[in-house]
C-alpha cells in the first residue's frame, strides 16, 4: 500500500458525512462489520486480482467498501481501520468507499473510533426507524427485557432481548452488552443500528452503545402496552404487523405442520423424513407446536404456538403425545386430535406480529382464553338496538 | 388483501337475504356473496343449534351430508361432502339440537323465478358449550350493528373518504363491502333487520331459548323478483338434491300401477323429508330442462 503524502492533510470525517458533495478522497476511521474476499479476472490478460469488500461502520453510518489488493490476512469482522485517501463513489444511489493503491489503510485502536455524542445525533421515532439505520438517538420506555444465552460460533454469549416503545410504536431490541435494563425504565439510546429479520425490526446494541436513564416525559406508560385491548386483525395486517400486539378471535383451523414435530438438534429447524434442510441426516428432537388460524371476523392470523402454549391448549404434554403416538396406527390422527382440542376456542393472543406473502403471523408471548361477560354484552347490544330507534 | 378470507360473523337471516355475487380479481379469484347489510362473504362463521345430518344422494355409503343450523333469526343448510372428510365426519358426529359453531364457504344457487338458496359448505363443525355459542352470537350482533352503522354513515355522506372511515376504526374490507351493498341493494330493509336482531340479543342474555332445531320449513329461502337472474351452474349441493329427487322418482314409479311417478305424491314425500314445495319444483324444473325427467302426461313423471 503506497502512501500519499497529501493524505496526511486530509481531515478525518464521519462516515455519515461521506458523499454529499465532499471531495473524491476522504479520511475515515471505522470498524469492519462484514468482509468477504473475491478475485476478479482481468479481461485483457487473464490476470487475477484479489479484492475484499464489506461494510465499514463508525457508529454514525455503515458504508460499503471495496478494497483492491488487500493484505492476505488480518482483516475480519471487528477489525478497526484507518483509511486515508479512500475514494468516494456512488453505486446505485448509495455511497461507497474504494481503497486503491493510492489509499493508505492501516489498523487503528478502539480509542480512535469517533466518540459518539448521543445528544448530537438526530432524534428518531420508533415508527420511522428502518433496516440499516444507525447514527441516531432514540428515547423510549423499556417494556420488557430478558437475558438469553446464545452460541456465537464457539463462543457462548448472553444477549439481552426485549421491547422498547415510544409514543409512535414499539420495536424489539437485542443488546450484546449488559446495560442492566429493567422494564419500565425510560432511556436514551445511541450507537445502535437497526436490522430486520422476516419483516421484524430489531435495534441492535453492542459495547459501543450508550444508554442513559432519562425522565419519561412524553413516553407511554408501561401499562399502556402491557394491557392494550385487542385490535381488529384486519388493521394489524394492514399495518404490516407490530410488537406487543393483542388480537382476539376464534380458532377456525390448524395449519400443518402442527402437533408432534421433530427438530434438528443443531438449528431447531423442522426435520422431515430424518433430513434437516441445512444439516442433512440428523436424529430429530421431538417437540410440540400448533399453527392456529385465529379469525376475528375482520381477518385471520396464524398464531405459531410453541411447546408450552400447545401443551396448555391441548391439555396433554409432549410425553403424553409421544405415548399416544405409540398406540396410533396413523401418525396424522394426532394432528386431528389437536384440531379437535383447539378448534372453536376463543382466545386472546398477545405477541409480535409480522406479515409476509402468507399473511399475518403472530409469535405469541401469551395465549389466554377470552373471557366474555355475556350479561354485559347483552345489555350493551340491547342499548345499541334501542338507541337506533 | 389477506390471503385467507375472513370468516364473516353473520346471522342466518343476513345470509338468506344475500342474493348478489361478486368476483375477486387476479387468477384464482375467490367469489363472494354480498349481503344487503354490508358483508362480502367468501367464508362465514355461524353460531346456533345444529340438526342431525341427513345423507343426500343414492351412493352407499353416502358421500354427501346435510344439516341445518338454526339461530334466533332463521335456518341455513350446512353441507359437507367426501372431499372434506374432516368436515363430513364432524357434521355427522355433531349432536343434534345442541349448540355448535360452523365455519364454511358460502354458496348461492338461484333457481327458476329468482329463488335464491344459500348454503354453507362446512370446513369446521364444532359442538360448543352454550356460553360459547352465546358469546359468538354477541360477537355476531356487535359486528352486524357495526356494519349497519357504517352503511348508514356512508348513505348519509356518500363522499366520505375511506381514510376517514379507516381512522374511525372500520376495516378496509368492511368499507368496500358497505359501498357495494349500498349500490347493489338500494332498497334493503335495514330497519326491519335491526328489529329482528333483538331476538339474537335475547339469546345472548340467555333467554330466547335455542331455536327449535331444523324444522326444515323454517325460512330457508328468500324469493325475490329477479327476472334477469343470470343462470348459475348447479353446485354440488344442488346436484345432491337432484340425486335425492331421482331416488324418490324411482321409488314412486316402482310403487305405482302405471310405472309413472305422480308429481303430487312426490311433492308430498319430499315435504315429509323437509323439502319445501317451491324448492322441490326448482329441482324438478332443472331435471326436466336437463332432459333427465319427462312428463308425458300432466302430473306424471318418468325418467327420460
Amino acid at each position: 500500500m503506497a502512501a500519499t503524502p497529501a493524505g496526511e492533510e486530509l481531515p478525518e470525517v464521519r462516515l455519515r458525512d461521506v458523499g454529499g458533495g465532499l471531495s473524491a478522497q476522504v479520511h475515515v476511521v471505522g470498524k469492519v462489520v462484514s468482509a468477504r474476499r473475491r478475485e476478479v479476472v482481468r479481461r485483457s490478460d487473464g490476470g487475477r486480482r484479489p479484492l475484499l469488500f464489506g461494510l465499514l461502520s463508525d457508529g454514525s453510518a455503515s458504508v460499503r467498501f471495496t478494497w483492491w489488493d488487500p493484505p492476505r490476512e488480518g482483516i475480519e469482522r471487528g477489525t478497526i481501520l484507518r483509511a486515508v485517501g479512500a475514494e468516494v463513489r456512488e453505486f446505485r444511489g448509495r455511497v461507497e468507499l474504494v481503497f486503491t493503491w493510492k489509499t493508505r489503510v492501516g489498523p487503528a485502536g478502539p480509542a480512535e473510533l469517533p466518540r459518539l455524542d448521543g445528544d448530537r445525533l438526530p432524534l428518531c421515532m420508533v415508527r420511522d426507524l428502518k433496516e440499516g439505520n444507525e447514527g441516531f438517538r432514540l428515547e423510549a420506555r423499556v417494556l420488557s427485557v430478558q437475558a438469553k444465552p446464545v452460541n456465537v460460533g464457539e463462543e457462548r454469549r448472553i444477549v439481552h432481548e426485549g421491547l422498547l416503545a415510544d409514543a409512535t410504536g414499539a420495536m424489539s431490541f437485542a443488546s450484546w452488552s449488559d446495560f442492566a435494563l429493567a422494564p419500565g425504565e425510560a432511556v436514551r439510546i445511541s450507537g445502535g443500528y437497526v436490522r430486520a429479520f422476516r419483516g421484524r425490526r430489531q435495534l441492535v446494541l453492542d459495547e459501543r452503545g450508550v444508554v442513559v436513564r432519562i425522565e419519561p416525559t412524553g413516553l407511554p406508560e408501561l401499562a399502556e402496552w402491557t394491557h392494550r385491548p385487542a385490535r381488529p386483525i384486519a388493521d394489524v395486517e394492514e399495518e404490516g404487523g407490530g410488537e406487543a400486539t393483542t388480537i382476539e378471535g376464534v380458532v377456525v383451523g390448524v395449519l400443518p405442520p402442527s402437533g408432534l414435530v421433530h427438530r434438528c438438534p443443531e438449528c431447531r429447524r423442522l426435520v422431515t423424513g430424518g433430513l434437516c434442510r441445512v444439516h442433512g441426516r440428523v436424529t430429530g428432537v421431538a417437540d410440540l407446536r400448533a399453527r392456529l388460524v385465529l379469525d376475528d371476523g375482520t381477518g385471520a392470523a396464524t398464531v405459531a404456538a410453541g411447546r408450552e402454549a400447545t401443551e396448555r391448549l391441548w391439555g396433554i404434554t409432549l410425553e403424553d403425545a409421544r405415548e399416544r403416538l405409540r398406540g396410533l396406527p396413523d401418525a396424522s390422527v394426532l394432528e386431528e386430535q389437536l384440531l379437535e382440542a383447539v378448534v372453536g376456542r376463543r382466545l386472546v393472543v398477545r405477541g409480535s406480529a409480522t406479515r409476509d406473502d402468507f399473511g399475518l403471523t403472530v409469535t405469541p408471548e401469551t395465549i389466554e382464553p377470552a373471557e366474555i361477560d355475556l350479561e354485559a354484552a347483552a345489555d350493551e347490544l340491547a342499548a345499541r338496538l334501542h338507541g337506533a330507534r | 388483501m389477506s390471503l385467507r378470507e375472513p370468516a364473516w360473523r353473520v346471522t342466518t337471516r343476513e345470509l338468506e337475504s344475500s342474493l348478489e355475487e361478486a368476483r375477486g380479481t387476479g387468477d384464482r379469484a375467490a367469489s363472494y356473496l354480498l349481503s344487503p347489510f354490508g358483508a362480502r362473504m367468501n367464508r362465514v362463521l355461524l353460531a346456533g343449534s345444529i340438526s342431525a345430518a341427513e345423507p343426500i344422494g343414492r351412493e352407499e355409503p353416502s358421500t354427501f351430508w346435510r344439516s341445518r343450523l338454526s339461530d334466533p333469526l332463521g335456518t341455513v343448510a350446512v353441507t359437507a361432502g367426501s372431499f372434506q372428510p374432516r368436515a363430513m365426519a364432524q357434521l355427522r358426529a355433531a349432536p343434534a339440537g345442541r349448540p355448535a359453531l360452523v365455519v364454511g364457504k358460502v354458496h348461492l344457487f338461484r333457481g327458476r323465478g329468482g329463488v335464491g338458496f344459500v348454503s354453507v359448505s362446512a370446513e369446521v363443525v364444532r359442538p360448543v358449550a352454550e356460553g360459547d355459542e352465546r358469546a359468538t352470537v354477541a360477537e355476531t350482533v356487535r359486528q352486524t350493528l357495526d356494519r349497519l352503522d357504517l352503511l348508514e354513515r356512508i348513505e348519509h355522506e356518500p363522499s366520505v373518504p375511506d381514510a376517514t372511515l379507516r381512522s374511525a376504526g372500520c376495516p378496509a374490507g368492511w368499507i368496500r363491502a358497505a359501498r357495494e351493498a349500498l349500490r347493489r341493494y338500494p332498497e334493503a330493509d335495514r330497519a326491519g333487520f335491526r328489529e329482528a336482531l333483538a331476538a339474537a340479543v335475547r339469546r345472548v342474555a340467555g333467554g330466547g331459548v335455542a331455536p327449535a332445531p331444523a324444522a326444515a320449513t323454517a325460512g330457508l329461502t328468500v324469493t325475490v323478483d329477479r327476472p334477469t337472474a343470470p343462470r348459475v351452474e348447479p353446485t354440488a349441493f344442488d346436484r345432491a338434491d337432484e340425486a335425492a329427487f331421482l331416488d324418490l322418482v324411482d321409488e314412486a314409479a316402482e310403487g305405482s300401477a302405471d310405472g309413472y311417478a305422480d308429481v303430487r305424491e312426490l311433492l308430498r314425500r319430499l315435504a315429509d323429508r323437509g323439502v319445501r314445495t317451491d324448492r322441490a319444483e326448482a329441482v324438478l324444473g332443472r331435471l326436466e330442462e336437463g332432459g333427465v325427467l319427462e312428463e308425458p302426461v300432466v302430473g306424471k313423471l318418468r325418467r327420460a
